[in-house]
């Protein structure tokens, strides 16, 4: 596809439009290639900044309007938040596909500690979301403005990101919990002896079971059966509950989410829906100005000052009689 | 495809380098041609927040310098003006700036002398000037389409004014394309040639280093045709889906507006989105007939009940994980079910009142069959119908004013003095407004067959073989032309080369550009023709996308225009 870039002519024209211009500005200038000179490499400074950055203090500017790179409003703390913390979520997420491919894996010995990392790397990753979310939230406005449309986009744009994190996340787990129970269960039967360590901690069961008249290996498989099980129990319910958590999540954020292929996804719905509401905005804000301006408390305060007036000049009027 | 492909390259080009937080600002036309080929959540993804129009971006009076501006509008006067403007009260930290066709130097000198704060930071061409609704059908949504049929003398600057949207909008496409093309046009249309020599002198001369594009083996071919060689398309009631939805409803930049159907509760009174590229149903659907797309949404409804009813099944916390990962899809199945049973219940519910099935039976016969006396029989009984609307009965009669002109003057004035009894709301006269446009003698195709004695064994074979459904069997004039080309046939003498241009051989593409508007059977007949893979690559245009309201009123436009101006005269 075919484009042209008159950047070059357009630049040319302002320059020279420019250079006619700066002879007959005479004000507030010293030299006479001073203001050219400054708005020049205002310029330049300018392109090479970041959209956040102030402008250089240095530069300034013969014109009293000179424009400015503002800082942007403090909501957009928030959102830069949301963002950092959806990386820091991503990162996690891989550490954790990492961690569950080690989980999986046959261990010859102690497998708590790399449940640990799982679960801890979950619950790390289910609060970062959690945390979004509220500052998400936080977001939300009310009004009618051009702010608030903008802040609503932003909001929605992070909503899915999120809701996409999250439902990845779940579908994480899910496949992990499938995969352990398969492993768990094709384990039936094979190399107790290398199981028996890792259950060592599980020692009030022993006793109770030690004591009841099983031979050594009927008691050995018994406490090896509930002890998978016990621990299967565990992290089903874990993960259930990190499930839970996203489910209560993904329902907040779907309030945000577009449907994609809806109406409500075409730009040019939610282009004349702005424009119907902050026109009505404004009619509102028309009315209330006018109401407050004919306002009862209005009419009082002039009558008042009105009487005061006079009460003033009588007074005047009566000293100067006397 | 292609030109879908290419707005949205434009779009994504334009977005990409710009980082930060961005504003989108569009005028009139331009929000058409980008909200037909990119949503809402995509321009998200791209850190664009906020979407303005450029009428409404000075009411405002906040400064927003933490955003950058991105514009994309028309190069016209009044845009220019108010973008002089905005430049001069700047609101954004950052101006780019993007126009949909050629700039003139005037302009960039005027945008360039009211940027004293040295906003702008790039000027450029990107020139996705047209709204691709379907893969090969894209459209110029023009307001006033009916100029096309006043003559010069009546209107002379409107003329232009219609000349000049039509040309640069098939410049752009072509520009879109990489392309510069061989140009015909239909010899008895004024307005064609004007178009045809304009769009040549672009292209050749005034700009001859822009489309000075890579040549390959074949260069393709733009034909610029006239609605007014068959006017009989738009004219007949439409039963393929996308066509039916923007005959009976109204189907606008891919949009319906159900608000127009009185008949909807307050909740379902929307607006619905009918994209091929979106819909997978839809995609499948819109160029089937009526009788096939029941049964296919009865389908889809009877699928949408078991995954509904598999869901209300939900007894392990297994079955409940899953049901909330298939959520987001069955809550989109849902919309997209709920949307399609809505459209076909009301376009039944209309067929059902206009007695539409009579009524299109007649008009096909009108259009494709034979018989002079059974047509007027025909026409008369349904005239005297009470159920039969006003616009029904016009058709109608122009439909069997077109086809049977010479013959039998009589009855046709009898017909025409039954309908201005019937009818008082149509002013008289539009039928011969329309004969006098598009009567015989102006028209170059062979519109009802009957011209050629191929075409009239053709006809007779096709009767005897009997149809296989009534209400479809009228093929546009369109289709004609397009197997003319195939064959490489297309007489020069009814459409001729601009200028010295010639063409060995067949083309490989084709842009066809109707002059007065397209119809979606005709879009529906590119897309059947371009799925034959003949080798040759069709695309069609226009400068608007007609039902027979549009046209009607185009036409009564037209004749008003017409008569002021012979007064004038």
């Amino acid at each position: 596809m075919a484009t042209r870039n008159r950047t070059t002519v357009y630049r040319k024209h302002r320059d020279a439009c420019k250079s006619a211009r700066a002879p007959l500005s005479l004000s507030a200038s010293d030299s006479f290639g001073g203001p050219v000179i400054e708005m020049v490499s205002g310029s330049f400074s300018r392109s090479n900044h970041s959209s956040y950055a102030p402008l250089n203090s240095d530069d300034p500017g013969p014109s009293s309007d000179a424009f400015t790179i503002g800082m942007p409003p403090a909501w957009v703390d928030d959102s830069e938040e949301v963002t950092f913390n959806i990386q820091k979520v991503r990162d996690k997420m891989g550490e954790l596909s990492k961690a569950h491919s080690k989980a999986l894996m046959p261990t010859f010995g102690d497998n708590k500690g790399i449940q640990r990392e799982v679960e801890m790397l979950i619950h790390d990753i289910t609060d970062l979301l959690r945390n979004s979310e509220k500052r998400l939230q936080k977001l939300s406005t009310r009004g009618l403005s051009e702010e608030s449309n903008l802040r609503k986009n932003v909001q929605r744009s992070l909503a899915t990101d999120l809701q996409s994190l999250s439902m990845e996340l779940r579908r994480k787990q899910s496949t992990y919990l499938k995969r352990l129970q398969q492993q768990k269960e094709g384990q039936d039967g094979i190399d107790l002896e290398f199981n028996m360590n890792g259950k060592m901690s599980r020692l009030d069961e022993e006793d109770e079971l030690g004591g009841s008249g099983f031979d050594d290996y009927q008691t050995i498989k018994m406490k090896k059966g509930q002890h998978v099980s016990a621990e299967r129990e565990r992290e089903i319910q874990q993960v259930l509950g990190s499930v839970n958590d996203l489910a209560q999540i993904m329902k907040d954020l779907s309030a945000l989410v577009i449907d994609q292929g809806t109406i409500v996804d075409r730009i040019d719905y939610n282009v004349q829906n702005v424009s119907t509401s902050v026109e009505e905005g404004f009619k509102q804000l028309q009315k209330a100005e006018r109401t407050q301006r004919e306002g009862p408390m209005v009419k009082c305060a002039t009558i008042l000052l009105i009487l005061c007036f006079i009460m003033i000049v009588l007074l005047v009027l009566k000293n100067i009689l006397l | 495809m292609v030109l879908v492909t290419s707005v949205r390259d434009y779009i994504n080009r334009m977005l990409q380098d710009i980082s930060g937080m961005k504003v989108l600002i569009l005028d009139s036309e331009t929000v058409s041609n980008v909200s037909i080929v990119y949503s809402q959540s995509e321009l998200l993804q791209k850190e664009v927040f906020l979407v303005e129009m450029i009428d409404s971006i000075s009411v405002s009076k906040e400064s927003m310098s933490h955003l950058k501006a991105v514009y994309f509008i028309r190069p016209t006067s009044e845009n220019i003006q108010k973008l002089r403007y905005q430049l001069a009260h700047p609101r954004f930290g950052e101006y780019h700036l993007f126009f949909s066709n050629l700039l003139k130097d005037t302009q960039i000198h005027i945008l360039a002398d009211s940027d004293e704060q040295e906003v702008v930071q790039q000027v450029q061409e990107y020139y996705a000037d047209f709204v691709a609704g379907d893969p090969y059908h894209f459209t110029l949504n023009m307001a006033s389409n009916h100029l096309y049929m006043i003559p010069a003398v009546v209107d002379p600057s409107g003329l232009q004014r219609f000349s000049d949207r039509v040309v640069d909008g098939i410049a752009a496409v072509f520009l879109a394309l990489k392309r510069r093309p061989v140009i015909r046009y239909q010899r008895t249309s004024d307005t064609a040639k004007r178009i045809a020599q304009e769009t040549a002198k672009l292209m050749y001369q005034h700009e001859s280093a822009l489309f000075d594009f890579r040549r390959t083996e074949s260069s393709p071919l733009l034909l610029v045709i006239d609605r007014r060689d068959d006017p009989v398309t738009p004219l007949l009631n439409q039963w393929t889906y996308q066509a039916m939805v923007h005959e009976l409803i109204g189907l606008q930049d891919n949009k319906v507006d159900l608000k127009a159907i009185g008949s909807l509760p307050k909740d379902q009174q929307v607006e619905v989105v009918l994209s091929s590229e979106q819909d997978a149903f839809f995609k499948s659907n819109m160029y089937e007939n009526f009788g096939d797309i029941g049964m296919n949404i009865k389908r889809m409804v009877d699928d949408f009940q078991q995954v509904a009813k598999s869901n209300q099944n939900i007894q392990t916390v297994e079955d409940m994980a899953r049901f909330v990962d298939n959520y987001p899809e069955y809550k989109k199945m849902q919309g997209n079910v709920s949307k399609h049973v809505t459209l076909v219940t009301e376009m039944s519910k209309l067929v059902e009142a206009r007695k539409l099935m009579m009524v299109s039976q007649t008009e096909q016969d009108l259009a494709c069959n034979g018989g002079q006396g059974a047509a007027y029989e025909a026409v008369t009984n349904l005239l005297n119908n009470e159920s039969v609307s006003d616009i029904d009965r016009l058709r109608l009669v122009m439909l069997y004013a077109l086809r049977y002109e010479k013959e039998n003057p009589v009855q046709l004035m009898q017909l025409f003095n039954k309908l201005a009894s019937r009818s008082p709301k149509y002013k008289p006269g539009l039928v011969q407004f329309l004969l006098k446009q598009a009567g015989v003698e102006k028209r170059t195709g062979d519109l009802f067959g009957n011209r050629d004695l191929l075409n009239i064994a053709r006809n007779m074979a096709r009767g005897l073989k009997g149809v296989e459904n009534v209400y479809t069997q009228h093929q546009p004039l369109l289709f004609q032309t397009m197997e003319s080309i195939t064959r490489g046939r297309l007489r020069d003498v009814d459409y001729p080369f601009v200028g010295d241009h010639f063409q060995q051989g067949r083309p490989q593409e084709v842009v066809i550009f109707m002059v007065g508007g397209t119809t979606y059977e005709e879009s529906r007949s590119v897309a059947l023709q371009n799925a034959t893979n003949s080798g040759i690559r069709f695309i069609l245009g226009g400068s608007a996308v007609l039902n027979s309201k549009r046209f009607l009123k185009d036409l009564e436009e037209a004749q008003r225009i017409s008569r002021s101006g012979s007064h004038m005269v």
